[in-house]
């Protein structure tokens, strides 16, 4: 691996993002019906008449529809270059600051329940491999399959039904007890605790088997290796080779899994935000969907784009710093 | 705990004993008896030898000596430990703690499979930190004793420590391993085929560095091997196994020499080596017998041309054929007569087969070179990649019904050069000709195209050193075969096509060939497997088959079977081989069989090539002479020889020496040869060489100062 090869990938990067961006633009605007439509739509069912509901819609959007798309691109590009992602067209605040405000809520419920799903499923799959073949193991092995396969909007919806709506232990939407100042106070963290543990909880769930088979499967294959036949016959502890010898080597294939995962995780914020309505970038994006709210979707799209790549190219980056192993990747003889 | 023994020991000094010791495993076929009550002692401080097939249990006798069967197989018996204070520890009564104690710190083992006994993620240091730690021995004088070793294993201590395993080449770590299977000073040292995955110049030198190790640390060494003419010269006693039980034990001479037991004789028949004359090595008939069906009688009743009905009835008991020599056979006083081999001393001049190539040539290299890019990871971004040569100017062409062994180490190019000459790596300079057509203009169709690329594709041909991994394991044998036949003759009818398979298989002794052509790829034994590639490349009717190290996977006794099946389809297709081996003795068999060509090869470099007597018989290049040195014949232990090389280990190809690349190493090396580099000189016999010795008395290398100390020759 050369120079050449970091600023080739640097370039994909930047063209991956480029390219999705003009996709997603083009995509958008060929979406049946637009913000006007909408708009107009939602005027006609509070009973105005529909020439009356298109004129308001038209002087209160501040949209051009009549414009033709490749201007409309360049003009959207061209702002993105300045930082300009446009003004929202149902909420009338700029796209930037939507974003700014709703993303960490988004980035705080995500990465909590990967880190939550990675580090109890490692834990779970590492027992479950030295148990392999026991009770434990096999119910284990069902009870994760079954929870992989489970899609983690429906167990938000049944953790919302049950949780929230039955039993009445959590709230059923917000990002905190709008009564309370935001703050660095512990009843504010714990406020937003509150709000957030039945997202966390429909995520980690549903995830954390996936993380669980995998780190299984890698830490067998580990326990069969030669080294640690050696490791054993060397008089060399248990404990040490759970942590020296079996762990690293079980979770390493597991790490570019994770990167990618961060990036993807983006995606399903925008149904479990709806669900409970949970304003972080997913609701915003969810909204803006419905509303045909161009501008926003184009910046939560990006801010996605931006994400997925970015964690895919970090993932391919560092893993040679991690695994010492993964230079060498030549083919030498093996005589 | 105090053992006394019921029985007088069958050595002096024994250090470990075993009384009817078996190991057995329980499996849905029956219960699998993978060592047989085997009853046999190992004397103090010596070196043991122990040969057999693969399967024969040799892996089960190692793992039984420390009490360390894999799961769910299980040791009985009694194996009897001495330590030095004359105590007796039996080794399969032994409570967990007392076991791990004795393990490493008593008996320590180095195992098949050494090039994955590092953890990847961990640098060799902490590998010895980790095993001092686990037996609370001092770190400070335990790293000491690390280094010593490690410098004791001509290596630079500090380097190898810092080192990830992966960073090392293969020949390192399994010096490494040597020296962190010592590090705790034990006094038996078990090895279970310990280099079976290193070349043989490797093998070599590392056997050399064992017998000094076992001198200066009064080692008890038990070396296993399948690999006969490997522990010949090292081992003091050799112990042969066959079918789960000790067959024939004494000391290396005699079971070299005067060997009694027909299998042992068959075995060292059927050894490739470089002084038997050519028709006198023969693959074993039949195979060996399955653990769970243990022939009744004598085991090797069914293969042995001496059977009687006494050997099908009754167990052979061991036969003093002398003090120190038994074996375990009823007719061991005919064997010598009824089963005579010639002697390796008598053999003298080999004369050259004519081989049956054409004039004009099938494949030719020009000035051909291969150079890899290789930079280093991100922290390297700013470094500028270095190069890698792989291949460097080399010349060669090859004919029609014509082989060409390719020798040399490991690391040496053989294969890409291979890959090249197949159209299958793309050279980096010089040029690479199919029938006079460049292959590389035929692929991107540059200028005037004669022959198109897919006819080159299919003309060339390869089969893998791993014949596992080029079968698709999910298709059966049939459709592997059959779909090469798809491919080149559309107008083959179905019912034609599977005759053809069938009648193949038959040909390569698969037979009955319809059972054979429903399996797939994991029910085949490695021979097995190596013959279903061979047949699938040849169905594609090429001119040249690149063969790379396709029979080193296999047991000894059955490379000299598929060389022979090679050379048999040869005759009938019409083909070429370029045959890699890093092995003299099997480049010898094949092409010398087939009147063909030894080229040798050194850090990306043909330095000497020519027919295959007059290579072995009159080797130039210094290297050359190495590599027969390397390639171990039949005799037991000569003494102290010295290596006629400086330096173990090949240097780097990203780096290569100046002037003639082998000056490094060279016991003949003067101060000429490290700023010039020798050409190829051609000697009589279309027998060329890179390397200044052989040119004239008035060259200048005459008068250059040699660099070699001669008190250096066998230094790094
Ligand atoms: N885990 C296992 N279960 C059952 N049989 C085994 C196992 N490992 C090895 N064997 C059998 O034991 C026999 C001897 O094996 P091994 O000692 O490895 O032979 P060698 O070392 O001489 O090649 C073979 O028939 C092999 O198939
Ligand atoms: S005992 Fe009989 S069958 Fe066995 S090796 Fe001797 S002669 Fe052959
Ligand atoms: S040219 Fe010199 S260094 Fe090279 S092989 Fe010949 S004698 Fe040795
Ligand atoms: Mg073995």
């Amino acid at each position: 691996m050369s120079k050449n090869y970091y600023l080739k990938r640097i370039g994909m990067v930047f063209v991956t993002i480029y390219l999705v961006t003009t996709f997603t633009f083009v995509l958008i605007r060929y979406m049946p019906g637009g913000p006007m439509d909408y708009m107009v739509a939602q005027l006609i069912q509070q009973g105005l008449p529909e020439a009356r509901a298109r004129q308001i819609a038209s002087t209160y959007l501040k949209v051009n529809p009549d414009q033709p798309i490749h201007v409309a691109y360049v003009d959207y590009m061209s702002g993105i270059l300045v930082g300009d992602l446009g003004i929202s067209t149902w909420y009338d605040r700029p796209v930037l600051e939507i974003i700014i405000s709703a993303l960490p809520w988004t980035v705080f419920v995500m990465t909590v329940s990967l880190i939550l799903s990675f580090a109890f499923g490692i834990a779970l799959g590492a027992w479950m491999a030295y148990r392999e073949g026991s009770r434990f193991d096999s119910v284990a092995t069902i009870v994760t399959t079954f929870l992989t396969s489970v899609p983690y909007y429906l167990a938000a919806i049944a953790l919302l039904a049950v949780f929230s709506f039955r039993l009445g232990w959590f709230p059923t939407g917000g990002r905190y007890n709008p009564d309370m100042a935001a703050g660095m106070t512990p009843e504010f963290f714990r406020s937003v605790l509150y709000h957030g543990i039945l997202p966390i909880a429909s995520f980690t769930l549903t995830a954390f088997g996936g993380w669980a088979l995998g780190m299984r499967g890698n830490s067998i294959q580990v326990l069969g290796e030669d080294y640690l036949r050696v490791a054993r016959l060397a008089g060399i502890p248990e404990r040490d080779i759970v942590i020296k010898y079996v762990t690293p080597n079980a979770i390493l294939p597991l790490y570019t899994n994770l990167m990618i995962a961060i990036g993807f995780i983006f995606g399903g914020s925008i149904i479990l935000e709806q669900i409970f309505n949970y304003p972080g970038l997913g609701y915003y994006l969810f909204k803006s969907i419905e509303t045909r709210d161009y501008p926003l979707m184009m910046g939560g799209f990006i801010v996605i784009t931006i994400a997925v790549a970015i964690s895919i190219f970090i993932a391919d980056m560092t893993y040679s710093l991690i695994d010492p192993q993964a230079e060498a990747g030549d083919s030498r003889e093996t005589y | 705990m105090k053992i006394v023994s019921e029985r007088s020991a069958s050595v002096e000094d024994p250090v470990l004993e075993l009384y009817d010791t078996s190991v057995t495993f329980s499996m849905d076929r029956g219960t699998s008896r993978v060592l047989n009550d085997v009853t046999f002692d190992i004397q103090r401080e010596e070196i043991l030898g122990v040969v057999g097939e693969s399967g024969s249990g040799k892996s089960m006798f190692a793992s039984a000596l420390l009490d360390a069967v894999v799961d769910p197989g299980v040791a009985q018996g009694r194996i009897i430990y001495r330590t030095d204070a004359g105590e007796q520890v039996d080794m399969l009564d032994l409570s967990r703690e007392e076991l791990r104690r004795l393990r490493w710190e008593e008996i320590s083992m180095v195992f098949q499979g050494a090039q994955s006994s590092f953890n990847p993620t961990m640098k060799i240091r902490e590998h010895f930190e980790l095993v001092l730690e686990s037996h609370d021995t001092p770190k400070g004088q335990g790293m000491e004793h690390a280094h010593e070793l490690i410098s004791d294993l001509y290596m630079d201590p500090e380097r190898v420590l810092d080192s990830y395993p992966h960073e090392l080449s293969g020949g390192m770590k399994q010096r490494a391993l040597i020296a962190l299977s010592l590090v705790l000073e034990p006094n038996v040292l078990v090895m279970d085929e310990p280099t079976a995955a290193l070349d043989l110049l490797m093998q070599r030198s590392i056997l050399g560095l064992l017998e000094n190790l076992q001198e200066k640390y009064n080692l008890t060494v038990i070396f296993i091997t399948h690999d006969l003419p490997l522990v010949a010269g090292l081992a003091d006693r050799l112990a042969v196994m066959y079918a789960f039980e000790f067959i024939e034990i004494g000391t290396a001479e005699e079971v070299l020499n005067q060997p009694a037991h027909p299998y042992t004789r068959a075995l060292l028949q059927a050894v490739p080596n470089l002084d038997a004359p050519l028709s006198e090595m023969s693959p074993i008939e039949g195979s060996a017998p399955d653990p769970v069906n243990i022939p009744s009688g004598c085991t090797y009743h069914p293969r042995c041309p001496l059977a009687t009905e006494e050997c099908r009835s009754e167990e052979p008991h061991f036969h003093d054929t002398t003090e120190s020599h038994k074996t375990a056979c009823f007719h061991w006083e005919q064997s010598a007569e009824a089963l005579p081999f010639a002697d390796a001393n008598e053999y003298s001049e080999q004369t050259a087969i004519q081989g049956s190539q054409s004039e004009d040539p099938v494949v030719s290299l020009e000035g051909t070179e291969v150079h890899f890019e290789d930079g280093g990871g991100i922290l390297n971004i700013f470094n500028e990649p270095e190069t890698v040569y792989a291949v460097d100017g080399v010349d060669l062409d090859i004919y029609e019904n014509d082989v060409v062994a390719l020798v040399g180490e490991s690391g040496c190019g053989k294969t890409t050069l291979g890959k090249t000459a197949i159209g299958v790596q793309r050279s980096t300079g010089g040029g690479v000709s199919y029938r006079g057509q460049d292959i590389w203009d035929a692929r991107d169709k540059n200028g005037d195209v004669d022959i198109p690329f897919a006819d080159i594709r299919r003309a060339l041909q390869i089969i893998h050193q791993d014949p596992g991994s080029s079968l698709n394991p999910n298709r059966k044998v049939q459709t592997i075969l059959a779909s090469p036949l798809k491919r080149w003759h559309k107008d083959m009818g179905g019912d034609e096509r599977l005759h053809r398979i069938h009648a193949l298989l038959d040909l390569v002794g698969m037979s009955p060939p319809q059972d054979y052509a429903q399996r797939y790829p994991h029910q085949l034994s490695g021979g097995e497997k190596q013959r279903v590639a061979l047949i699938r490349a040849l169905l594609m009717n090429p001119d040249l088959i690149l063969a790379d190290e396709a029979v080193s996977a296999l047991d000894v006794s059955l490379r000299v079977e598929m060389m022979d099946l090679m050379l048999e389809l040869q005759n009938l297709f019409n083909t070429s081989y370029l045959f890699i081996s890093h092995d003299l003795a099997n480049a010898r068999y094949l092409a010398g069989n087939a009147g063909g060509r030894i080229g040798v090869m050194y850090l990306g470099q043909i330095v000497e090539i020519g027919p295959v007597e007059e290579i072995l018989q009159n080797p130039q290049h210094p290297y050359t002479k190495v590599l027969m040195w390397a390639t171990a014949d039949l005799e037991a232990d000569e003494g102290d020889e010295e290596m006629p090389i400086r330096g173990i280990d090949i240097p780097d190809a990203k780096n290569p020496p100046s002037g003639c690349r082998f000056h490094t190493r060279c016991p003949e090396a003067r101060e000429i040869c490290t700023e010039r580099e020798p050409g190829q000189f051609e000697t009589e016999n279309e027998h060329e060489t890179a390397c200044f010795l052989v040119c004239d008395d008035d060259h200048p290398y005459w008068e250059s100062d040699p660099i070699v100390d001669e008190t250096e020759t066998g230094e790094p």
